[in-house]
């Protein structure tokens, strides 16, 4: 739980809009609307992202008081994914491809009979294994307009940022040099500058 | 040009940003300033990975930016991707890592000292038994746990929100300096006698810092 505890590794997003004034019972319907819904074996999605509790990967009815921290919108980001290992997965598929091939009285399968076989094992497979979790911290600041995430991950922040703009009436914006540069704010002598800026050349360097 | 090409096309400036900070770290003996927060410890530690294209230099050590090392990388044309930090602010230190191009923190530790002895990072957060591990349950924490693992979350963002803020400043007078005349004028030429490093070679940090004070609009830093 890196907001609430232990060191923190984060990257910042800008918040660009405005918030409705009804802001609150409004994300608390988007909010649990789009709270994680964890992965069944039977059905079609393989992988799954969601809100729950901050710290609490497991508390998925979310209320105000465990989403509103004052100022702040902490919510967890979860992820659930299907994942069987390689191995196994080779192992049930060599002998569910000889069972068949024996009850069908044939020596070679076909394309989309491997195919499916290979859905149908997947499937069992599923059954008996837990779906890997990874959860992710993430707190808004409401006053500040920053969404602190707390990971580095690209692919997650990805698919945060897309959850995220479904939820709420905002765009995120990454931090990055350019865009702390316009938060912070230029000069109009400095943005002719900026626009135009090329990397600074040591002049002793083969590298760069 | 989308906002995504012009975000890459600057991400260079996240670079001379932190090659600045050590630049200006080891021009003023780890004491930096900025209008809003007066003077404080700034400098580099532990590790400072610099690189240019695949051609990657990581160096480690209590000093690693002042390894000969540190200094040919500059010279061959590497500028640094991240380094490790020391922020002494007041009563807080704080260590962490600044990534260049994303200017993303990690590992950041906010260890303070209180009542005069140092107590590690989350000192006032309550037993690890009230916040964690996360169970199954319908209803939430009980009240005191809840309003101690509350405060303890204010307190992490509210030193968090300084630091933040501090980088921020140190941000903003690097674009002032670096997209005015001050960077032609004297920045870069005493970034460059620096990063060559020749021996015998004074810069003289006094009449740098009057400069720099003047670009800045003559406000007493340092």
């Amino acid at each position: 739980m890196p907001a609430l505890r232990g060191s923190l590794t984060y990257a910042r997003f800008f918040v660009e809009g405005e918030l409705p004034e009804d802001f609150q019972d409004r994300s608390m319907r988007a909010i649990r609307l789009r709270a994680m819904k964890p992965l069944e074996p039977d059905e079609e999605a393989l992988e799954r992202s969601g809100w729950c509790a901050i710290g609490e990967p497991f508390e998925l009815e979310l209320g105000h008081e465990n989403v509103f921290y004052n100022e702040f919108v902490n919510l967890g980001f979860r992820t659930d994914r299907w994942v069987i290992p390689g191995p196994m997965m080779r192992a049930k598929m060599k002998e569910a491809e000889a069972a068949y091939l024996q009850k069908k009285g044939r020596e070679k399968l076909s394309k989309r009979e491997k195919t499916e076989l290979k859905e149908l094992v997947a499937k069992k497979l599923r059954k008996q294994l837990s779906p890997s979790m990874s959860v992710v911290d993430l707190s808004w600041s409401l006053n500040d307009g920053i969404v602190r995430f707390f990971s580095l991950s690209p692919r997650k922040a990805a698919l945060m940022m897309e959850l995220f703009q479904k939820c709420f009436p905002v765009k995120l914006v990454p931090e990055a040099p350019y865009t702390l540069a316009a938060r912070l704010g230029l000069s109009k002598a400095e943005e002719r500058t900026w626009e135009e800026l090329t990397p600074t050349l040591l002049g002793i360097g083969d590298l760069a | 040009m989308q906002l995504l090409d012009r975000i890459e096309a600057r991400r260079f400036v996240g670079r001379e940003f932190l090659l600045f900070l050590w630049f200006e770290s080891e021009l003023f003996e780890g004491t930096l300033s900025t209008v809003a927060h007066g003077s404080f410890g700034f400098w580099i530690e532990r590790r400072i990975v610099l690189s240019a294209g695949k051609e990657v230099t990581q160096i480690k050590g209590a000093y690693p930016a002042g390894s000969r090392e540190a200094k040919e990388s500059l010279q061959r044309g590497k500028l640094p991707e991240l380094a490790g930090i020391h922020v002494s602010l007041r009563e807080h230190e704080m260590n962490f890592v600044l990534k260049a191009d994303t200017l993303a923190l990690s590992g950041l530790s906010l260890a303070a000292v209180l009542d005069g002895g140092a107590e590690e990072e989350g000192a006032g957060l309550p037993p690890a038994e009230l916040l964690g591990p996360p169970q199954r349950k319908k209803k939430g924490p009980a009240r005191g746990e809840s309003d101690a693992a509350h405060e303890a979350f204010y307190d992490r963002m509210q030193r968090t929100r300084e630091l933040e803020e501090l980088l921020e400043a140190l941000y903003r007078d690097f674009l002032a300096l670096r997209l005015g005349p001050a960077w032609e004028a004297f920045v870069e030429p005493m970034l460059k006698t620096w990063c060559a490093g020749d021996e015998g070679t004074e810069l003289d940090s006094d009449a740098y810092r009057e400069k720099r004070e003047h670009a800045l609009g003559g406000k007493k830093r340092r």
